[in-house]
């Protein structure tokens, strides 16, 4: 039989690094720590843990002091968690352990994995070969090198044991200091409180009727407990309180003259506009104040989506960073309402450039490790969860090494009413209902995630902040609460994301006006965990639910009957207050209004002045056929195939346009088509704009593409444009000037910018904006070393279809089909990839230049409305997004899809020269295929729009495109496809 | 009568509701039933007239995909499922489930005419590839194979979704005895062939077998055809949008279910619907 685990190290040591081993072996170990007998243990190996047709197993054994492995091999490595890490494949062998021997309920497992490397070259470091197995933040790993081998010494792993938690009674924190001292009290306690902050909550603490309150609770009278200072820091963190999105903002704009002040982008510039469309239609059911934004889609159901960023831990570990990604945003849908399904993912990176072959920052990872674990996070966590990823994008820039962009999206669905006749998106919690905490322990992981990603990178970020995901506990916590949902049982329900039950409960109690919680109810992974630490822990897979006393009986039953841990920790009340005990004592007592409303107002500088970038000029001469295979192979451009076909993109036999298409089913799609309710071919149409780069140039030209990049993808399937909604999920570098960031007034000018272009695009095409998210510290390290993202906006986008059957795909379907191209070509390559490739290569000396911008959205949204009836009626099934590469490119993909080729003219498509109307990124294009019966039909639809007639599909093997006479590109299809599906290929094959 | 239909959910199963769906969509009734349902005696699998294990990631695939679940039916439904099984009752087990069915031992099972001894006979392993994958594959089916729920289908796209789908079995004779009483019910073969003639025993190059399965195998049967189980998923081309080319063809016949948008999948759960009505 063929060990495929080696196999996989042994191919990617050979794509990664060009090491050539001749075969890895693989052990899978448990350590069993229980009651149970080691020989009575040894009889059932392989009922359990060893497969009897394709395993070999032992116990009490090393595995390779057996004849299995006779020959003597170049180096061993075993690997296993950190004691305290998450250890899923521990926790189901734990599970079926009990199966076997019930008796034993203490008993746990720990697993790890050895690998055996045979002809293993000789200057191949054991030490820096385990580096490539492990991260050392959560894995340890031992290591037998030739030497070991040569003596049998075995690596030999212990039962991982975490150590001690040292209980600490609730301190009381003095805050009447000096400034210093605040501010230090602040950094060392990892709080990320600004002065500003520290003051309020000393203020706080002086007001005379706190003290009496206080006092008459018997709690320190004069002074925050750590407990009640964590709970602010969390509650108050930009990453839960988006204090920049609310902050005081002078900006000036020195080519304008302009000189104002913005009272806070969100409620200026998101939340306005779209309370302003609310006003117009009757589809917005729940905006901005839940964990996710809701929509009506029918009469029967409503949808909602929400999308979230894991920058920082993905940084730390990619894999565990990527996985709690995805996992908790499912949660914000679980937790939206009373109750969502969540029925699609979407999942949307920027790395590094995975050829890298720079210098790299101390304690970050190469690009190609981090997509890797990353891609594997997202992949473990969606897949499991059996949610399908349906949508998505992986953009590359060297910025992204100092940090990477993970961009988690979920779509869920609910029934607009309950069996019980209540509105599913309406929170109905009393004082007096009980309130749960479902699914996971709380445990030392996941400790200070919120205040940490509010802080820039370092060395020293705690490892505490990296935690993996446990998806089949999640999922069987999300089977039982939609059962309970379903049941009339749930009053209120939110997720513990960031700030634990601090933030989830502290939440909720504003509906009722207070809580009690007490935190010695609390089920925790490990003894000794410090009550501050029991309420701040992010640790996952755990929902907030409030219940009524009288079903407290059915909810119970129905956690017991899916295995899923529910445990009463608080009530609700209508006190005022977040008044948190443990056991009899009270450990917390705050006014729920000083804890969400107390934080005080940033005010920011911000100053605008045009970056100075050297302008792109293309080559007097150039050989286009060769710059288009070039073009197909840059990472932006290229096939992410092997990459997404790892994600179940159909569990739930709903999605109609898959990730890819065309005969070969590897053309790209353009925007996700699902059609949830069985039977029923109604549909939403799922997609996504980044552009990132452009923020070289104008980060609100930048905003504005995104929105036109996901309007455009949507209508390239039949989206109706009358009804679809937005999410903005921002990705800054930190925009406050300080001694660390001393262009924080150009970096916010760069916010203001991309918030009044938002504005602006999603008034003129009607698209509320309905949840979003910030990540406003990307950078990383100080100084001439540091690195900052370039400001970067993911817009999200969901809507309706109404019927999937008339979708269009990007694939070339018919010979004889007639192309059109819809919108106009400008001469816009600033910033474009194209410009990047030149002047990386030497070909050209600048990337600045004209940014594509939207000067006239209103008519854009016109004539997208006119192409999608046309698809809608069945006129046209091909039509691709024109973007990253221009017109080449997308005819190339288009091609590739149908694996036909076709004749093109450029004339008269634009203003711009050749190098625009072929490379050029002008925003608003959209390249459709038309049967020649439809064509009048379809140039009728069309009539009022720019829409010129490119060419026909031809059923032969090239891309051919002209400008008039001169003859520009001439491409072999398949030779296309090759090379645009291999530069990311990094599987290192099946053999 | 209605046939009802126990579809199985819990532990990290998530196909439950589509399998629930496409039962219904051919006349029959089906309840998602947690597996805990089933072993705390609250549910009685013997009121059901076909049994789904529907795909997913039961326990995470952790220690072999199938593995942790096939040993809690396989010590906590012992009699429940042999008397099922007796009963002459059909059961499907698709992906997940199938592991599921084959960890167990009910597939391939024992000889014909024995009750099931619940012991594993093949398994399901790792993809050569070493990678989970979604991709679309062309299935052939044995026309002589006495399996119930295949009767009159031929050959089919649709997607399989794993990562441990390789089928194997100890020794070459294993499947040979299998083959000789067309238990090898369904293969991957390569679309290019004639249809009806894909089916081979050479390993059919990646990625037309997805997975490197011995003999090309896709799915198989017990010995009496009512037990089958593959790795494909039938039910996720229940209707035709669904096929990944579906925008190049509007339907031009309105007939069968779906108003003339039934997809190929679909017969293979009406087969064992009506096998059910008309034994009864």
């Amino acid at each position: 039989m063929r060990d495929v685990r080696g196999d996989v190290v042994r191919r990617q040591l050979k794509a990664d690094h060009g090491v050539t081993v001749a075969n890895v072996r693989s052990i899978c170990g448990y350590l069993i720590s229980g009651e149970t007998s080691s020989d009575a243990i040894a009889e059932r190996v392989d009922d359990l843990f060893a497969d009897p047709i394709i395993e070999i197993g032992a116990a009490n054994t090393a595995m390779l002091t057996t004849n299995t492995f006779h020959e003597s091999p170049d180096t061993v490595i075993t690997v296993g968690f950190k004691p305290g890490v998450t250890d899923n494949p521990g926790k189901a062998a734990t599970d079926g352990f009990l199966t076997l021997f019930p008796s034993d309920g203490e008993a746990k497992i720990a697993t790890y994995i050895t690998y055996v490397f045979y002809g293993l070259p000789v200057d191949c470091d054991a030490t820096w070969l385990a580096g490539t197995l492990h991260n050392n933040l959560i894995e340890r790993a031992l290591v037998a090198d030739r030497t070991a081998c040569g003596s049998q010494a075995w690596p030999e792993l212990m039962f991982p044991t975490p150590p001690e938690q040292k209980f600490i009674e609730p301190q009381s924190v003095n805050l009447e200091c000096d400034d210093a001292t605040l501010e230090e009290i602040s950094t060392s306690g990892l709080l990320a409180l600004n002065l500003n902050e520290m003051h309020a909550i000393q203020a706080h603490y002086r007001n005379e009727e706190v003290r009496q309150h206080r006092t008459a609770m018997g709690i320190p009278p004069n002074a925050p407990t750590d407990v009640e200072l964590e709970c602010l820091a969390q509650t108050w963190s930009e990453h839960c309180k988006h204090k920049i999105f609310a902050s005081r903002i002078h900006h000036v704009d020195h080519e304008t003259g302009e000189d104002t002040v913005v009272d806070s982008l969100f409620k200026t510039h998101i939340m306005k506009p779209t309370h302003d469309m609310q006003k117009d239609v009757d589809w917005l059911l729940s905006v901005f104040h839940d964990n996710s934004g809701v929509i009506a889609w029918d009469d029967k159901w409503s949808v909602c989506m929400k999308a979230e960023t894991h920058n920082s831990p993905s940084a730390l570990d990619p894999y565990g960073g990527a996985m709690t990604g995805i996992v908790g945003v499912n949660r914000d849908i679980l937790g939206t309402g009373l109750g969502a399904r969540p029925i699609a993912n979407t999942d949307v990176f920027c790395f590094g450039p995975p050829n890298w072959e720079g210098q790299l920052p101390d304690n970050l990872f190469h690009p190609s490790r981090v997509l890797r674990g990353v891609h594997a996070g997202v992949r473990v966590g969606g897949n499991e969860s059996g949610i399908p990823t349906v949508n998505g994008a992986i953009v590359f820039d060297d910025r992204y090494i100092g940090k990477p962009l993970v961009y988690c999206g979920t779509v869920g669905i609910m029934p607009r009413h309950l069996p019980d006749g209540r509105p599913s998106h309406v929170k109905t919690p009393v004082a007096g209902d009980i309130v749960y905490m479902v699914g996971g322990r709380v445990g030392y992981d996941g400790i200070h995630g919120a205040t940490f990603s509010s802080l820039e990178l370092t060395e020293e970020s705690p490892s505490s902040a990296v935690q993996i995901g446990d998806p089949i506990t999640q999922k069987k916590m999300l089977d039982m609460v939609l059962e309970a949902r379903d049941a009339g049982l749930i009053t209120c329900i939110t997720d513990n994301g960031a700030g634990g039950l601090s933030s989830s409960i502290g939440e909720m109690a504003e509906y009722t006006n207070g809580c009690e919680i007490d935190l010695a109810k609390v089920p925790l992974k490990q003894a000794g965990l410090s009550p501050w630490e029991i309420l701040v822990s992010e640790s996952q897979e755990r929902m907030t639910i409030a219940v009524k006393p009288e079903d407290q009986a059915a909810f119970e039953r129905l956690a017991d009957l899916h295995e899923v841990e529910a445990t009463a920790v608080a009530t609700f009340t209508s006190t005022g207050m977040f008044h948190v005990r443990y056991d009899e004592a009270t450990v917390a007592y705050l006014p729920i209004e000083f804890l969400h409303e107390g934080v005080p107002q940033l005010q920011l500088e911000s100053e605008w002045r045009p970056p100075e970038l050297p302008p792109f000029v293309p080559p007097a001469e150039a050989n286009h056929s060769e710059l288009l295979e070039s073009m197909l192979q840059r990472p932006n451009i290229a096939s992410k195939e092997t990459w997404v076909r790892q994600y179940d993109h159909e569990v739930i036999a709903q999605t109609a346009i898959k990730p890819f298409v065309g005969v070969h089913r590897d053309g790209p799609g353009d925007a996700g088509v699902i059609a949830p309710i069985h039977g029923d071919p109604h549909g939403l149409v799922i997609s996504c704009g980044i552009a990132p780069r452009y923020s070289d140039i104008d980060a609100g030209a930048m905003a504005a593409a995104s929105i036109d990049e996901a309007v455009r993808n949507a209508v390239c399937v039949g989206l109706d444009v009358d009804k679809m909604a937005g999410l903005d999920n921002f990705c800054w570098p930190d925009p406050i000037e300080s001694v660390k960031t001393p262009d924080g007034r150009f970096k916010l000018a760069q916010l203001v910018r991309a918030n009044r272009e938002l504005e602006r695009v999603c008034r003129a095409y009607r698209l509320p904006c309905v949840s979003g998210k910030d990540s406003m510290k990307n950078d990383y390290g100080t100084g001439p070393e540091k690195i900052s993202i370039p400001p970067t906006l993911l817009f999200s986008l969901f809507g309706d279809h109404p019927d999937v059957r008339k979708s269009a795909t990007s694939d070339f379907k018919f010979p004889g089909d007639k192309i059109y191209l819809v919108g106009e070509s400008k001469q816009e390559l600033g910033a474009s990839e194209l410009a990047f490739m030149m002047t990386e290569d030497g070909r050209a000396t600048g990337v600045g230049g004209h940014v594509p911008l939207l000067p006239n959205p209103e008519q854009n949204l016109s004539t997208y409305r006119a192409l999608s009836q046309s698809i809608r009626a069945g006129l046209v099934r091909t039509a691709h997004d024109c973007s990253e590469g221009g017109l080449a490119v997308a005819l190339a993909e288009m091609c590739i899809g149908g694996r036909m080729g076709a004749l093109v003219d450029i004339d008269g498509t634009g203003t711009g020269d050749v190098w625009g109307r072929l490379w050029g990124e002008s925003l608003g294009r959209i390249v459709v295929a038309v049967p020649p019966e439809h064509e009048r039909a379809f140039l009728s639809a069309m009539t009022g729009h720019p829409t010129t007639v490119l060419g026909t599909v031809t059923a032969t093997t090239d891309l051919v495109i002209n400008d008039g006479d001169d003859a520009l590109v001439k491409a072999d299809v398949e030779a296309m496809a090759s090379v645009w599906k291999g530069t990311l290929d990094l599987t290192g094959g099946v053999i | 009568m209605t046939p009802r239909v126990a579809v199985l959910f819990g532990f990290g199963i998530n196909c439950d509701h589509e399998t629930k769906a496409v039962f219904e969509l051919v006349g029959a009734t089906a309840d998602r039933l947690h597996v805990n349902l089933l072993i705390s005696g609250d549910e009685r699998l013997e009121d059901y007239d076909i049994l789904a294990v529907p795909g997913g990631f039961s326990f995470g695939d952790h220690l072999g995909s199938g593995r942790l679940l096939g040993n809690r039916m396989r010590f906590a439904m012992r009699e429940a499922l042999r008397n099922f099984v007796d009963a002459g009752k059909p059961i499907i087990g698709i992906c997940n489930g199938f592991q599921v069915l084959v960890k167990t031992g009910l597939l391939p099972g024992p000889e014909a005419g024995t009750s099931p001894d619940f012991l594993q006979r093949g398994s399901l392993t790792l993809n050569d590839s070493g990678r989970y994958e979604d991709r679309w594959v062309t299935l052939e089916f044995d026309p002589e194979s006495p399996c119930i729920w295949t009767k009159g289908m031929t050959r089919m796209e649709c997607p399989v979704r794993h990562g441990e789908g390789k089928y194997v079995m100890p020794t070459a004779e294993d499947l040979d005895r299998l083959n000789a009483n067309n238990q090898l019910t369904v293969r991957y073969v390569d679309p290019s062939t004639p249809l009806g003639s894909g089916m081979t025993d050479e390993a059919l190059p990646y990625p037309i077998s997805p997975n490197g399965s011995m003999r090309n195998i896709a799915g198989i049967c017990d010995a009496s055809g009512l037990v089958f189980g593959l790795m494909p998923h039938p039910e996720a081309i229940y209707a035709r949008w669904l096929h990944p080319m579906h925008t190049r063809h509007d339907s031009d016949d309105s007939s069968g279910a779906l108003d003339g948008w039934e997809g190929e999948g679909l017969q293979l759960f009406r087969n064992a619907v009506e096998y059910v009505k008309q034994r009864s």
